[in-house]
């Protein structure tokens, strides 16, 4: 944040950032005062609109949480206004806000309740957009939307959908929550560290959606990266003490700082192996390192916490070959005692290649076949074929790619196990005489 | 104008025994027209679908809709993806031809109807 407040054409990164500070701040201010976090989100992604289009031209006002509860107040009268006799309905035994004062009185009130707003407000929201009434697409969208302060349009071109579906899925989430009779508060124990789980699971959600498929031309998939740290960094923020949050934060920093070597200059996928490690971001990882160093032992030990020290252990390796590999598979003898799955022991199964050789994991993969959670997925064949392959069996290996190949529903990750799949093939190039003359240059 | 740009299912057969090179080089020709597609604005949409051994059909057997494995249409026949595009006849044809220039498999060009009547 500049001094500069007016006059100047300001940039867009400087509004959307401070947009997405406030945003969580305004509604909650809102639903404290009204109860209603149907309508006052609705009220806030207004505002927030308005101010996307006014601020870069016009300059950021002098004081901008207090322009945004002021422009959100006029568009909640505006609504109750226009739908006053539906509102009375839903709310009878709420106090009426279309006989009281003006917006303009309404937003000095409020700033007395945001001056005093806490990080609480913050993590209420969460809670609420996080609520176990919805599913996982709806958690997201909202989430992103009330705490993560960005617009619908922004929610629709990450997630690469029409604007009408995310704004039908918002209009669904919410009312859900009334029809659960979820509350604007903290969680209270017992259901606090369940609900608590759910919000983490969320976060991981919107940075994978952003991770698996962050290449190439699709610029704005590094957006939800960028925003499930943000949030994830200011729920670690507010709950310094929750392990598995701070195991997720640094989860996430040490994954993302191998974003730049995970596509090709084609935007084609680089496995681990290949990857250019001097492209690693060292700031992140030492981040991530130092919130795990800070993390580990400090609460009981979790799978977040888990993820991210085997996520250090690659990162901290100067080559490939450098890798710890014992100690990874430590870990995930550890993972698979407290949070067994199938999707951990196919990862268990890689480290058990490294350490006891191919054979020893694919053996782990052949339990996995009768699995009816992963027998069917190509995440199985596609580390079936690389063990095939390390193992030297390369006819095996060509075939196990090329089903895998099939079975994808990614196209980076189909036209990666494809190219594994014919490099292992010998071509016949006296049968294509003509193939030079079709290469693209 | 929209037309659908189709391509179909037999490609990937057709591309078995080409050298990883070939290969490499139709995946940037695709990834390649599809971000100038989108950043010239002729693109409306485009996806590719999963492979059709991963298909389920719906019939309607003895009075009731029964999903089957496999896909309706013959293999090469079945739709692997498409590109909509909001362009004249001309330009939809010549967008074809780039990948059926390198591919040698043909793809096929489909007017969209409109959903109001012609001015």
């Amino acid at each position: 944040m500049t001094g500069v407040r007016s006059g100047a054409v300001t940039g867009q990164q400087e509004v959307e950032d401070l947009l997405r500070e406030f945003a969580p701040q305004v509604l909650a201010a809102l639903i404290r005062r009204y109860g209603q976090f149907d309508a006052c989100e609705d009220a806030v992604q207004e505002a927030l609109l308005a101010a996307t289009r006014q601020w870069p031209g016009e300059g950021i006002p002098e004081r901008p949480r207090s322009w945004l509860l002021a422009v959100a107040s006029r568009a909640l009268v505006d609504a109750w206004r226009a739908d006053s006799a539906r509102r009375r309905r839903e709310t009878a035994a709420a106090l009426d806000p279309t006989d009281r004062a003006p917006a303009a009185g309404l937003a000095a009130h409020l700033i007395a309740d945001l001056a005093g707003g806490d990080g609480d407000d913050t993590l209420a929201l969460l809670f609420l957009c996080c609520h176990p009434a919805l599913s996982p697409p709806s958690q997201l969208a909202l989430t992103l939307r009330a705490v993560g302060g960005l617009t619908t349009a922004q929610i629709a071109a990450a997630f690469l959908v029409p604007e009408a579906t995310i704004a039908k899925r918002i209009v669904r989430a919410k009312q859900r929550i009334r029809d659960a009779g979820a509350r604007f508060e903290l969680p209270g124990q017992p259901q606090r560290t369940e609900r608590l789980g759910v919000v983490l699971h969320v976060l991981y959600l919107i940075f994978n959606e952003g991770y698996t498929t962050s290449s190439g031309p699709v610029l704005q998939r590094a957006d939800l990266i960028a925003e499930a740290i943000r949030l994830t960094r200011l729920l670690h923020r507010l709950l310094p003490g929750e392990a598995e949050a701070a195991g997720l934060l640094a989860l996430m920093l040490l994954t993302d700082a191998r974003r730049a070597a995970r596509t090709d200059a084609d935007g084609r996928i680089v496995s681990l192996a290949d990857q250019r490690r001097d492209l690693w971001d060292t700031a992140a990882i030492a981040e991530g390192q130092a919130i795990l160093t800070q993390t580990l032992g400090s609460g009981p030990v979790g799978p977040y916490q888990l993820q991210a020290a085997i996520a250090a252990l690659h990162d901290e390796a100067t080559s490939a070959a450098a890798t710890d590999w014992p100690q990874i598979l430590a870990l995930y003898d550890v993972l698979t005692a407290i949070a067994p799955g199938p999707v951990v022991t196919l990862s268990r199964a890689v480290a058990l290649a490294h350490v006891h050789g191919p054979r020893a994991g694919l053996a782990l993969l052949g339990t996995l076949d009768t699995d009816g959670r992963l027998a069917h997925t190509h995440r199985l064949e596609a580390v079936r074929a690389h063990l095939l392959e390390q193992a030297g069996d390369t006819t095996a290996a060509r075939d196990s790619y090329l089903r895998a190949a099939k079975m994808t529903a990614s196209l980076p990750e189909q036209r990666y196990l494809e190219l594994r799949a014919v490099r292992l093939h010998q071509p016949r190039p006296a049968q294509q005489p003509d193939q030079a003359s079709h290469r693209t240059p | 104008m929209k037309y659908m740009i189709m391509m179909f299912g037999g490609l990937g057969a057709a591309t078995q025994n080409r050298s990883p090179e070939w290969i490499a080089g139709m995946h940037q020709l695709l990834m390649k027209l599809d971000a100038e597609l989108k950043e010239s604005g002729e693109c409306v949409a485009s996806d590719a679908l999963a492979d059709p051994s991963q298909a389920k059909t719906v019939r309607f057997v003895d009075s009731a809709p029964v999903p089957t494995d496999g896909p309706f249409a013959e293999v090469k026949e079945s739709l692997a993806g498409y590109w909509v595009v909001e362009v004249d006849e001309e330009r939809a044809l010549q967008i074809a031809s780039r990948v059926v220039g390198y591919t040698e498999y043909p793809m096929e060009v489909r007017r969209i109807m409109e959903h109001s009547a012609q001015p």
